[in-house]
């Protein structure tokens, strides 16, 4: 009977366990990776993929230049705030309308 | 996924902006059509957008010991089809070109179709593929995100490798590296992404299943049969 009902939470919670172990797995390959590989910055790939088109193109960084002129965040810090910015929106989106959607289903 | 402003030559710009602009405007007429006839799917237009919102600001760490970024786009191109997710992705890409210095102006097309277009129509194409199979509505959604998210990087990696080919090897051994670095780093980070946005649509299913049924996503007996069974 206990078993029975131990299977049966298992099943009906499939997706949520999938995804602690995941986000577990990302978090400890993560750790992996920073601890074996030397030198690891964790910079953006966009900034690889840069890098990249300097090397391939035998350009320094320096010489390419906005094609239509671009405003840059000052320091880290205002970017970082920036792009917080952009996930409270969506945060708020997501948050709002599913506390809104079981406003209505309790209501029914 | 972001090509910086100023990586990519003037007439691959306005290549993309051209491949860009019809879909884009596609999109719009489309989400006029919905929001005039159907203000009951406004919410889940919201929560999906809200997701592209959110995984897209998330820069995370992979194994390349670089950093990379979920597009979220899952959940509105099976909601919504590739169109109107391709605005949305406008809207984020847009705020990123203007206040955080992501991609820019001139890139934008090229960076719309990638996050926007390709990556969505592949997702949308499994999408088809699977609906009316037996195959359980979460692993469609799992493999519609991860892979449209997968595409959208390769999608990247094309448009730098057909402006910089390489001297020896042309475009393909030119796509094989700029590949090395997006697509590589992208694997973990897209099998999370389609695990959590299954996980949200779960949510989803347990809270709005008409809407889903209306908008014929899924028909009424897949969606019952997740109830059920979840």
């Amino acid at each position: 009977m206990r078993q029975g009902l131990t299977t049966k939470m298992a099943y009906r919670y499939t997706l949520e366990i999938l995804a602690v172990i995941a986000v577990v797995a990302f978090c400890a390959l993560f750790l992996y990776t920073e601890t074996s590989t030397n030198g690891a910055e964790f910079a953006g790939s966009d900034d690889a993929a840069s890098q990249l088109v300097a090397n391939l193109t035998g350009t320094s960084l320096e010489n390419f230049h906005p094609v239509i002129p671009q405003w840059e965040p000052p320091s880290g810090e205002i970017e970082s705030s920036l792009f917080a910015l952009q996930a409270a929106i969506g945060g708020i989106l997501v948050g709002g309308i599913f506390g809104y959607w079981i406003g209505q289903k309790k209501k029914a | 996924m972001h090509i910086m402003e100023g990586f990519l030559p003037l007439q691959w710009c306005i290549v993309w902006w051209i491949i860009a602009l019809p879909c884009l405007m596609f999109g719009i007429y489309q989400l006029k059509k919905l929001v005039d006839l159907d203000r009951e799917a406004l919410p889940l237009l919201g929560v999906t957008g809200g997701f592209i919102f959110i995984l897209s600001s998330l820069k995370l760490p992979s194994v390349t010991g670089s950093c990379s970024h979920p597009t979220g786009t899952g959940l509105s191109t099976i909601s919504f089809g590739p169109w109107i997710t391709s605005v949305i992705c406008m809207i984020v890409l847009l705020f990123q070109s203007l206040f955080l210095a992501h991609g820019g102006l001139s890139v934008l097309g090229a960076n719309i179709v990638s996050m926007g277009i390709v990556g969505p129509l592949v997702g949308y194409g499994i999408y088809r593929l699977l609906r009316d199979t037996p195959v359980n509505i979460y692993i469609t959604v799992f493999l519609v995100s991860a892979l449209a998210d997968m595409f959208t990087y390769v999608t990247t990696s094309l448009e730098l490798a057909l402006a910089y080919p390489a001297e020896t090897g042309g475009v393909v051994s030119s796509f094989i590296l700029f590949m090395g670095i997006f697509a590589l780093t992208q694997v973990p980070l897209a099998i999370v992404e389609g695990i959590i946005l299954a996980l949200v649509f779960k949510y989803i299913v347990a809270l709005k299943p008409d809407i889903l049924i209306r908008l014929k996503i899924f028909s009424e007996k897949q969606i019952n049969a997740a109830r059920t069974d979840n």
